[in-house]
């Protein structure tokens, strides 16, 4: 049997990157809709495929797009990492091309920076503790 | 007994091969990114819901896959097969929209489509013969007015070839 020269329409593919303990090799899980052929409605079929990631940039939980190699790189790897499409923890909505957290802006969300630190002992010296009642009930109406 | 679950029209073969929406061979993914709660995304939710079966019913090595939650804007990407991307914003529309839209940039026009479907019909001529998976009859036997099938009906004396042969010999 001659070897398999580039794979069968697997030429651009979108996946999870599950594992990253290998050397330059990222674990990507690749799910596609398959009809079921009795409810007749799609459900996602996962597919792991190994991809080349020369310079060991790829997370676990990154969504990466492959690109299939024109020759095979070793027994399993037959793809290789093109683009990070969302980093994890550090997605950027390709619309704006701004930062977002989950649904939100984090820009919107405040900047917690070094202030927060300084901020906080400051709030701490503020707060009096004495054990005077009326004191007290008023920190409670502020809560 | 009505079908079960929301909508199950949705899962009939009939409206499965409703849609005319055939990729560019080009197109390799399709990526929906939307949100499950807020109103922009309602057209991409509906999208999702009713028209994206029908996509992938049409167009079988194409992948889809769905993003939730990831972005504030509801977007599809497309990814072509020469490293292009193409983004469509689908903040704001409904899933009619889209589907036009989508249509327009990516789908194949009625021209190629016809184009194609006369080349299917030339490649399956139905006067071929063969294995009943790919043509309608396999041997002659089966059509009215032709010889029965003689593993059926033994062949009359003088069609057979043991006696077509003795007769040849006597002649001889």
């Amino acid at each position: 049997m001659s070897l398999k020269t580039a794979t069968v329409h697997a030429k651009w593919i979108i996946g999870k990157v599950i594992g990253t303990k290998m050397h330059k090799t990222a674990k990507v899980r690749v799910t596609r809709l398959v009809l079921d052929q009795y409810l007749l409605k799609y459900y996602n079929k996962r597919k792991t495929y190994f991809a080349h990631d020369a310079l060991e940039q790829c997370t676990v939980g990154d969504i990466v797009l492959l690109k299939a190699l024109p020759e095979r790189r070793s027994k399993h790897v037959k793809h290789e990492l093109t683009e990070i499409v969302f980093k994890v923890g550090n997605v950027i909505d390709p619309l704006t091309g701004k930062k977002v957290a989950g649904t939100k802006f984090i820009e919107s969300l405040g900047e917690p920076t070094e202030d927060s630190a300084g901020s906080l002992t400051n709030k701490l010296d503020k707060l009096t503790l004495s054990a005077a009642p009326g004191e007290a009930h008023e920190k409670n109406s502020g809560l | 007994m009505p079908m079960k679950g929301r909508f199950p029209i949705r899962r009939t073969i009939e409206y499965l091969q409703k849609s005319d929406i055939f990729f560019k061979n080009t197109v390799k993914i399709m990526t929906v990114n939307y949100n499950t709660h807020g109103e922009l995304s309602e057209g991409a939710r509906k999208f999702v819901f009713f028209n994206v079966p029908q996509i992938q019913y049409k167009n079988p090595w194409v992948q889809v896959v769905m993003f939730k939650n990831i972005t504030p804007s509801p977007f599809l990407r497309f990814y072509l097969d020469d490293g292009s991307q193409v983004l469509v914003d689908t903040e704001g529309k409904t899933n009619k929209e889209i589907l036009q839209h989508v249509k327009k940039i990516l789908g194949k026009p009625e021209e190629v489509l016809r184009a194609e479907e006369l080349a299917k019909m030339v490649h399956s001529n139905p006067a071929n013969f063969g294995p009943q998976k790919y043509f309608p009859r396999e041997c002659m036997c089966e059509m009215e007015g032709q010889v029965p099938c003689p593993g059926l009906i033994p062949l009359p004396k003088e069609m057979r070839g043991k006696y077509k042969m003795q007769a040849e010999a006597e002649d001889a």
